[in-house]
């Protein structure tokens, strides 16, 4: 039996008369990297919202690490280990990068108002470890400390996206969702937060789910593709596999691409 | 201009004003306090390299400022007294004006002069500076005869609920427009429990941690119900939170409460109603008992208060729990998306503001000996928010500053004003003029348009927190590094 660390079923979600994610299945296997993909409104961030307890599903159930977290509080979900980044950028805009990382941490911070008000040597101990992971955590993506001090709405928007991916990763997430984290960067940047995806995956021994719309950086790490249209699953499987599904072309680019594309292919094989 | 001459100005409106309107001894206060506003602001921008260098240009700034307040004491001696027909003596006033000048000088060399001193000395030495002089006011104010005294203790009781309510609004981004009513429980607290009234006669030091922590409890109970509002719709809330609370401490004087039809409590005089407390028991140390007609000691207690709040304050400012509240008002979603349990971090924000609140409400108790439900209206609120958004949100020291200002407007130059301007008015024949009352009619008046100021001048409030000064400092990077790179642009075409 393949070992899942998250693993939806049947999900559904409605807004009143909308049905947004209508009964998925989802599973994402331990340390791999996985992609959802889908045209504008198919429901992709809406489910990305179930899981980190955002949204409470309709119906259906989400296991994670072998626990069930539907409708759990959103910082109960992080606290088990689901990080996230978000499709419109959503730093601590009046915090410097550093604090931004430090608020991520949050969760594993254990100081009470006790502690904080007569900072005891352990509170006291806690901080400085806090801060020099969210210093290694700038560094690891690539910001270095240089900025550390800097407001994060001052930051470039490239750097707004990784600081956002360090604040995620210094939440210890076993299972990291990134919300398209390539959107409005240029094919250098795009290629270099490839690479970085990949090493979070490899030194830090992370999940990767992400939300994109670049296929070349979907086809380039994902080793699953999950393609949502109008909120149901219409295609799953190996990056070629999803390229080369029908459906999947027909809903990106409309039936008569498909046709155009099967006859290509066609003719190809011919 | 020049920004030492800017700061310099900027001091001496201050000593000058308060010269002019003041009059009197109050010169060499005003211009000691020209001169370290002036000196404050002008190193403020400046690498300042050694003590020497701070000095001098501290005193560029205090000199300017120091004349500022010269002039306002020579205006009012020679020009207004006359006028208002009180006798002028002339080589007295010269003296006067002298010493406000030096004392400007002195006071803004020595602020200078800390400042060139290496980082971290810097700032304990400012801190100690400022400490020597809240340490010394009471001995400046018997020596120079200035009988402020009765006045500057309300003004400490407001600082401390502005530093409170600092923590609700300027941290966590809670607006909260009926702080007032926790004043209110700290102060009743104390009544009840430190009075003839139901004949408890707790001393002061335990009541006023029981009125603190009371306090702490309604900010829970206020908390809870705000939890899913934001913004417009918890400012609503709140406000109705502080106009219930003076109403009901106005008609507990006869409680009854009936559960299941048995009378439980039957017409408990709780609050004394309309007539309030009175008597409140006065804070007795080692047999020494605190008198209304000893302002001193009252002083000194009110300071320890407060020395001891704001280090409580600035630990949970800089602690997990305060980054909670910066995250939380920044973005409510994300904050919950990094862990933070929203109903906890907002729940001790309002508890944590109202303890503070709590310990005013104690102190003011006992200090007037006397509570009345009138004491802790709306307007009390208002006040509070006035003080924390004109020096700057999210800043102690902002709030300290905007806090003093307002309170010292509202409480000395005010009614001094009022009442030069109505000698003034008796010479006219007009009976509408000579009615005006500068410090009660135009009082509100007078906040509201430094609000509205305020709000379309800047915003940010006279001492921005450290962020935003960053952020301005970020811009001049930003700019610096875009000139940089068109430079290289040049010389690279040029090669």
């Amino acid at each position: 039996m393949t070992d899942y660390l998250l693993d939806a079923q049947g999900i559904v979600k409605q807004f009143g008369g909308l049905t947004a994610v209508n009964s998925v299945d989802f599973a994402v296997e331990r340390r791999s990297i996985s992609s959802l993909i889908g045209p504008n409104g198919a429901g992709k961030t809406t489910f990305f919202n179930m899981i980190t307890g955002l949204y409470m599903p309709t119906s259906g159930k989400i296991l994670f690490d072998g626990q069930e977290i539907t409708g759990t509080k959103p910082h109960l979900v992080t606290a088990l280990g689901i990080g996230r980044t978000f499709q419109n950028i959503r730093l601590f805009a009046q915090m410097t990068a550093l604090e931004n990382v430090m608020v991520g941490r949050h969760s594993r911070l254990k100081a009470g108002l006790f502690g904080i008000l007569f900072r005891l040597p352990r509170v006291r101990a806690e901080e400085e470890a806090a801060r020099k992971h969210a210093l290694e955590l700038l560094d690891y993506v690539g910001l270095g400390r240089r900025r550390a001090d800097e407001l994060s709405k001052n930051l470039p928007y490239g750097d707004q996206r990784r600081l956002e991916i360090a604040r995620a990763l210094a939440t210890d997430p076993k299972l990291l969702l990134l919300d398209e984290p390539t959107a409005g960067m240029n094919p250098n940047e795009t290629a270099e937060l490839t690479k970085l995806i990949r090493r979070i995956r490899d030194d830090r021994g992370v999940t990767v789910l992400l939300i994109e719309h670049d296929m070349r950086v979907v086809m380039g790490i994902s080793e699953k593709v999950t393609v949502l249209d109008h909120g149901a699953k219409i295609a799953e499987g190996l990056p070629e596999e999803v390229r080369a599904n029908e459906e999947v072309i027909e809903a990106y680019l409309g039936r008569g691409a498909a046709a155009h594309g099967k006859g290509g292919r066609a003719a190809k094989t011919a | 201009m020049n920004s030492r001459i800017r700061a310099g100005l900027i001091g001496g409106i201050f000593g000058g004003l308060i010269a002019l309107v003041s009059g009197g001894q109050i010169a060499y206060l005003a211009g000691i306090i020209a001169g370290a506003i002036a000196s404050q602001l002008a190193v403020q921008e400046e690498d300042i390299p050694s003590p020497l260098a701070g000095a001098r240009l501290g005193m560029q700034a205090g000199l300017v400022a120091g004349l500022l307040t010269a002039i306002g004491v020579l205006v009012r001696g020679f020009v207004i007294n006359p006028l208002v027909n009180v006798s002028a003596n002339a080589s007295a006033l010269l003296m006067l004006a002298l010493g406000g000048l030096v004392m400007a000088g002195v006071a803004s060399a020595v602020f200078g002069a800390i400042r060139g001193l290496p980082q971290p000395q810097s700032r304990y030495g400012t801190l100690l500076a400022f400490g020597l002089l809240a340490v010394a006011y009471p001995f400046i104010d018997s020596y120079l005869n200035l009988r402020f005294m009765n006045e500057v203790i309300p003004v400490m009781i407001f600082l401390l609920m502005a530093l409170g309510l600092n923590i609700v609004v300027g941290y966590a981004g809670l607006l909260d427009l009926g702080y007032a009513a926790f004043f209110a429980i700290g102060a009743y607290t104390t009544g009840m429990l430190a009075s003839p009234h139901f004949g408890i006669n707790m001393p002061f030091w335990i009541v006023i941690w029981i009125a603190a922590a009371v306090a702490a409890v309604f900010g829970l109970i206020l908390g809870a119900p705000t939890l899913p509002l934001r913004g417009d719709y918890l400012a609503i809330v709140t406000l109705g939170f502080g106009e219930i609370v003076p109403i009901a401490v106005n008609n507990l004087d006869s409680f009854s409460m009936n559960i299941l039809g048995f009378t439980v409590i039957n017409n408990i005089d709780l609050t004394g109603g309309s007539k309030g407390l009175n008597p409140i028991n006065r804070p007795t140390f080692f047999g020494y008992t605190f008198e209304a007609s000893q302002p001193i000691p009252w002083y000194f207690l009110i300071l320890l208060i407060m020395v001891v709040s704001i280090f409580f304050i600035l630990r949970l400012r800089n602690s997990r729990l305060g980054r909670a509240w910066n995250a939380m008002r920044e973005d409510e979603l994300a904050a919950s998306a990094m862990g933070i349990n929203l109903v906890r971090t907002k729940l001790l924000a309002f508890s944590m503001g109202a303890t503070f609140s709590g310990f005013a409400g104690a102190f003011y108790g006992s200090y007037i000996s006397a509570i009345f439900p009138d004491a802790f209206r709306f307007d009390v609120s208002v006040m509070l928010l006035c003080m924390v958004i004109l020096g700057g949100m999210g800043n102690v020291t902002g709030v300290i500053l905007g806090g003093l200002i307002i309170q010292f407007a509202d409480r000395l130059f005010l009614p001094q004003f009022s009442n030069l301007v109505q000698q003034f008015m008796q010479n006219t024949d007009n009976e509408v003029l000579k009615e005006i009352n500068f410090a009660s009619d135009f009082r509100l008046l007078l906040f509201g348009l430094t609000l509205v100021i305020m709000m379309l001048v800047r915003p940010e409030g006279l001492l921005p927190n450290e962020r935003r000064r960053r952020e301005l400092h970020a811009d001049d990077d930003a700019a610096a590094r875009e000139r940089q790179t068109l430079f290289d642009a040049e010389t690279a075409k040029e090669v």
